[in-house]
């Protein structure tokens, strides 16, 4: 492959929720093309750790895409430069030598830092257990292929589920909205026949529990779409709008 | 009524009745842009319309009530949505680049909701204050029919280059807000949704050509008085 | 020499006929009235599919859960990982499938070494999963006429496989999580994220709670509970390298285990065929491709060694499908054990590709042909990407390069067949017991044997045990759980004291380098002697030379590796013994000694038709055998044969 880089990195650093953070400049040099970004934090992490200095925190898990724990805003990008792209799965070959390297945490009011580049997203798991789920408890269901569901259908409910909760939408959007998440998961269910009794009580407490969580509302701006790892479309917003509109009037 | 007050007044309500108003404002604007070109029909055409419409008294009572219900409701509404988004992100991004791919205005209309909506504002109070409040230029237009109104007032080099940054950052405005209301209601399809978006960049290209054009035309037309 | 007990583990399996033991048991199992439900707590630690599902289902029968896991939500388990399906007994393709068959395959597949009537249950309950998982409203493939789509996987001549493109665990995971967020809702359920377990708690032989570190704020706290349900997955991680997520460990296992619970089978290791190849030193772990991808590739080899051409320029005849042509009857299609022995002995041969020689070809080439991009994007897209992302080669025009790598541990704390440990209160779910799979697990039968534990099982199961059991009240004062904390506050502090000079990072990859040679897809009797060496002597240089940095009352990501690692290497040790006693070749366990003249894996029925179980009694010490005796009623015990 072609050469190492060496490259500059711009690193916010915070101790805690309520103190305050500062960039902190870092050299690494002899970066492999081949690594992974998280990867590439290893060995700075390695490095500081010779140096005495505590290492960056940064949440990641899976390391293949799925999981949703990673997400850093690099350059001003939510996962970085690449389109449907988590933080885990960018490679540093899409960088050059030489290059500056700014890495921030998701920044949102409902997103607080907890250290470093890892922020509080539970916000996300309350808005789903305000009603993203179908209320069946075990044991009760039919027999799988008693309601046909059209191939169509299932693609486009799956394209939805899809959503790996990482939060990019939130941290791509200027107003740090929360609506393409929630409009994934209403979509899905909506979508499905087996979502369709709760589809009212469903989407109308969902979107309670986000405006409650502190998250702004949606300008149609379209960057979540554009952010998001897993291509999860805006006509899914439009969806949430419908629904929503649905179970207010009718 | 309880109902409909919370449930309009979560942010996808907001952004409702954001869509609402602002797709009825463009009916308006398309009405008044249509009534506007008889100018190029001919003085007799446009005084006859002018006077034909201000006879009707109640209903032009009942327009300015609605018009203004739609304006207070559409400012009002994104005074609140703009500090709610700004709340909702305390501390920006030290850098910040889109992902999207290359937009067709370098400066994206998206981004700039709140601030081209403000110049619209102030354009069409100046806009009120000459022709409806006649609180501006008074003199020079004082007796004078609409025809002769409008080109006085359009000539007048402030209001000329309002009248020309006015609708170009009108246009600029409905550039995004005409599609996007659409998507706030929750009409978006795979099939429509372009139309819809070049149908929202033909309106405000339409918009601000037409308006702006208002100006460049009484100047044109001095000469011949 | 280690010592070897028999007749100590009582399985608690029914009698009858192997097609009534569940429901007979059923019917005996002892009941418990709603409005006592919910006098009981049950503590459920992890939040994968054995745990949210358990965790959901008791809360839907009235019990007062709470909830553990060591990422920021329950939704981030590693379970989200699994790609290619579920098995289910359904028999929708017409194919002559059956829950007899399912079963056949699973206890063949798992190479005789799995308990029967826990094998049957499983296939038994399999097709309830799925039709749970679609009305949570799981989105899986379709026909085109509405109905549920099934593919092919290793192990198996039907299709039973049910998916969601390459993200089944994913959907089958958000499903179980969902049903737990409602819980959560319903205040049935309370949510501990970001902690992590550190011990568990026996109060008179009972497991009665558990020590947990606030992940946030460092802070020690004690829980208690009527019973422990361990659902904390597999400890593929010790091998530094695996395909599991990073934050997966041994600890809560480790800790049950030292407690008294008995660890099985922990060298029953399964190395997945078809993973991304190592690419450098710096490589933090490796990705796995679906097996299903073996349905449409095809694996071959150059057939001259070092063969450095363009896999594109090698023509058709020079090239080995040395798996359709060592097993034409299952061919691509084997089970993983074989596929990936058939991998390295090609490469050891010399016969491997890419820069390192360590990689096979899997050729789309056929398939494209066939089908058309159109069709395998559709099918495998998402992996194909993943492929391109970390490879930066493109499978639709080059043949992937692929290599075996740790995947999933088939080993794990002994469980009877209520799913309870020998610890009594103890009960063990999904990757964490040993249960089901034997030497070798089938591909889709994680997933299914995950929501099979917490969906269908532990209900039953948990209830029989509180019905029985008279439980004093505890307290998070009592001693028991102030030492455990004491206890688990000096183990913290004794690493942040240790503040020698070696990452955790660069000891945990020494150990992985030491398990992948010596106790990796071939053992040797002389290897495994010299691994128990190393790792001794590995562990002990962690607790001299281990750095870490910062405090134990913060958010320390350092500190809870450095206590993962502290753990692996005592673990690794209980592996190799492990590896070592079981002089034979079975499933994932091969032992160059034990091996027929084709290379196959030679078992010893004799001697090893057990499950060992071990004993703990000292970190270093000899751990005492167990022997559970495996019996073969309804599979005769015959040798695996996929050719």
């Amino acid at each position: 492959m072609s050469d190492t880089l060496n490259l500059t990195l711009k690193v916010w650093r915070q101790a805690g929720p309520d103190q305050p953070g500062e960039f902190r400049v870092y050299q690494l040099s002899d970066v492999s093309p081949d690594m992974s970004f998280l990867e590439m934090l290893d060995v700075l992490n390695e490095q500081l750790l010779a140096q005495g200095e505590e290492p960056v925190a940064f949440d990641h898990d899976c390391r293949e895409g799925i999981c949703g724990c990673c997400g850093l805003v690099i350059n001003g990008q939510p996962h970085g430069p690449l389109r449907e792209t988590t933080t885990c799965q960018l490679y540093m070959r899409h960088f050059k030598d030489g290059d500056t390297i700014v890495i921030e945490p998701w920044r949102a009011a409902a997103f607080p830092v907890v250290k470093d580049l890892i922020v509080d997203r539970t916000p996300l798991d309350r808005i789903i257990a305000a009603g993203g789920y179908v209320s069946v408890n075990t044991g009760q269901a039919p027999d799988g292929n008693a309601i046909p569901v059209p191939q169509e259908v299932a693609e486009k409910a799956l394209d939805a589920a899809a959503c790996i909760g990482c939060g990019a939408c939130v941290a791509a959007c200027k107003n740090a909205s929360a609506m393409l998440f929630v409009s994934a998961k209403v979509s899905h269910l909506a979508l499905l026949p087996q979502g369709h009794p709760e589809r009212k009580k469903r989407v109308l407490s969902m979107v309670s529990q986000m405006d409650a969580e502190g998250f702004g509302a949606c300008t149609n701006t379209y960057e979540c779409e554009a952010a998001c790892p897993e291509g999860v479309s805006i006509t899914n917003i439009a969806r949430l709008n419908r629904e929503y509109f649905k179970a207010l009037f009718a | 009524m309880n109902w409909l007050v919370q449930g309009l007044s979560s942010s996808v309500g907001k952004k409702f009745v954001m869509g609402v108003t602002g797709l009825l404002l463009c009916g308006f604007l398309a009405m008044h842009l249509a009534g506007n070109l008889l100018l190029y029909v001919g003085e007799e055409t446009y005084n006859a319309y002018a006077h034909a419409l201000h006879s009707q008294e109640w209903l032009i009572k009942i327009a300015e009530v609605v018009l203004l219900v739609l304006f207070v409701g559409h400012i009002a509404l994104a005074l609140v949505l703009t500090q709610e988004n700004q709340a909702a992100r305390p501390i920006d991004y030290a850098t910040r680049q889109s992902k999207k791919d290359t937009p067709v205005l370098i400066i994206t209309p998206d981004n700039w909701m709140f601030v081209s909506g403000v110049i619209v504002l102030l354009f069409l109070l100046l806009h009120l204050s000459e022709f409806a409040w006649n609180i501006w230029l008074t003199e020079a237009v004082k007796g004078k029919e609409p025809f002769e109104k409008a080109r006085i007032i359009l000539t007048d080099p402030l209001s000329t280059f309002v009248y020309i940054v006015g609708p170009a950052v009108l246009g600029f405005h409905l550039w995004h807000g005409f599609a996007s209301a659409f998507q706030s209601l929750g009409l978006n399809h795979e099939k429509y949704t372009p139309l819809i978006t070049w149908l929202g960049i033909i309106f405000a290209v339409l918009v601000a050509v037409g308006f702006a054009s208002f100006p460049i035309w009484a100047w044109a037309t001095m000469e011949t008085l | 020499m280690v010592q070897v007990k028999e007749g100590t583990l009582d399985s608690k399996v029914p009698d009858g006929p192997i097609t009534e033991k569940w429901d007979r048991r059923r019917n005996e199992l002892k009941l418990i009235s709603p409005t006592n439900k919910r006098k009981f707590e049950i503590i459920v630690v992890g939040t994968g599919l054995a745990g949210a599902s358990a965790a959901a289902s008791l809360a839907e029968l009235g019990y007062n859960v709470k909830a553990f896991c060591i990422q920021d939500s329950p939704r981030r388990a590693h379970s989200i990982a699994a790609q290619g399906g579920i098995n289910a007994a359904k028999n929708y393709p017409n194919d002559g499938d059956s829950i007899w068959r399912l079963f056949y395959d699973t206890v063949k597949g798992g190479d005789f070494r799995s308990r029967e009537a826990n094998v049957y249950r499983l296939a038994q309950v399999s097709n309830h999963i799925i039709d749970h998982c679609v009305a949570q409203g799981v989105p899986f493939a379709r026909e085109y006429g509405g109905l549920l789509a099934n593919r092919t996987f290793g192990g198996a001549l039907v299709s039973r496989t049910f998916y969601c493109r390459g993200q089944t665990g994913q959907q089958l995971l958000l499903g179980a999580y969902s049903a737990l967020m409602r819980q959560v809702h319903l205040g049935k359920v309370t949510l501990y994220p970001r902690h992590e377990m550190l011990d568990l708690i026996v109060v008179n032989g009972t497991a009665r709670g558990i020590i947990t570190r606030d992940l946030i704020s460092g802070k020690l706290e004690a829980h208690t509970g009527h019973a422990v349900l361990l659902c904390t997955g597999g400890y593929g991680n010790v091998f530094y390298l695996s395909t599991n997520a990073k934050a997966s460990n041994v600890t809560a296992a480790w800790r049950c285990h030292k407690r008294g619970a008995f660890f099985a089978n922990p060298c029953f290791t399964q190395i997945h065929p078809t993973c991304i190849p190592v690419s450098g030193s710096y490589q933090s772990k490796l990705t796995l491709m679906s097996e299903s991808l073996r349905n449409d590739g095809r694996v071959w080899v150059p057939k001259k060694k070092g063969d450095t051409r363009h896999p594109n320029d090698i023509p058709e005849e020079e090239r080995d499908y040395y798996l359709e042509r060592r097993y034409p009857a299952y061919g691509n299609m084997v089970p993983r054990d074989v596929a990936s022995r058939a991998a390295k002995e090609r490469c050891d041969a010399g016969y491997g590709v890419g820069s390192t020689g360590m990689a096979v070809y899997l050729d789309f080439k056929d398939a494209l042909q066939r089908d058309g991009v159109d069709v395998i994007r559709s099918k495998y897209g998402n992996l194909f990407d993943m492929y391109l992302k970390i490879t930066n080669e493109n499978p639709y025009e080059v043949p992937m390069r692929i290599y075996p790598a740790v995947h999933y541990t088939m080993g794990g704390l002994w469980v009877d067949y209520h799913l309870q440990s020998t610890i009594p209160g103890l009960f063990v779910l999904g990757e964490a017991n040993f249960s089901d799979h034997g030497a070798n697990r089938l591909g889709a039968s994680a997933l299914m044997q995950g929501l099979a534990d917490g969906y269908f099982i532990i209900p039953y199961t948990l209830g029989d045990y509180l019905a029985a059991t008279t439980l004093e009240p505890v307290s998070p004062d009592d001693a028991a759980f102030q030492d455990g904390i004491k206890e688990a506050e000096g183990r913290l502090r004794k690493i942040l004291d240790v503040d020698g000079t070696e990452s955790t990072t660069s000891l945990h990859r020494q150990l992985g380098q030491i398990m992948w040679n010596h106790c990796g897809m071939a053992r040797t009797e002389q290897g495994l002697k010299e691994a128990r060496d190393q790792i001794r002597e590995l562990r002990e240089r962690f607790w001299t030379s281990v750095r870490v940095l910062g405090g134990p009352q913060t958010l320390n990501q350092s500190l809870e590796y450095a206590g993962r690692v502290a753990d692996f290497l005592e673990f690794a040790e209980l592996m190799v013994v492990d590896a070592l006693h079981r002089k034979e070749s079975c499933g994932c366990h091969f032992r160059e000694e034990y091996q027929t003249e084709d290379n196959e894996a030679l078992r010893d029925d004799e001697n090893f038709c057990y499950v060992a179980a071990w004993e703990f009694h000292g970190v270093g010490e000899d751990p005492t055998l167990h022997k559970e005796p495996l019996t073969f009623q309804e599979v005769p015990l015959t040798t695996r044969s996929y050719k």
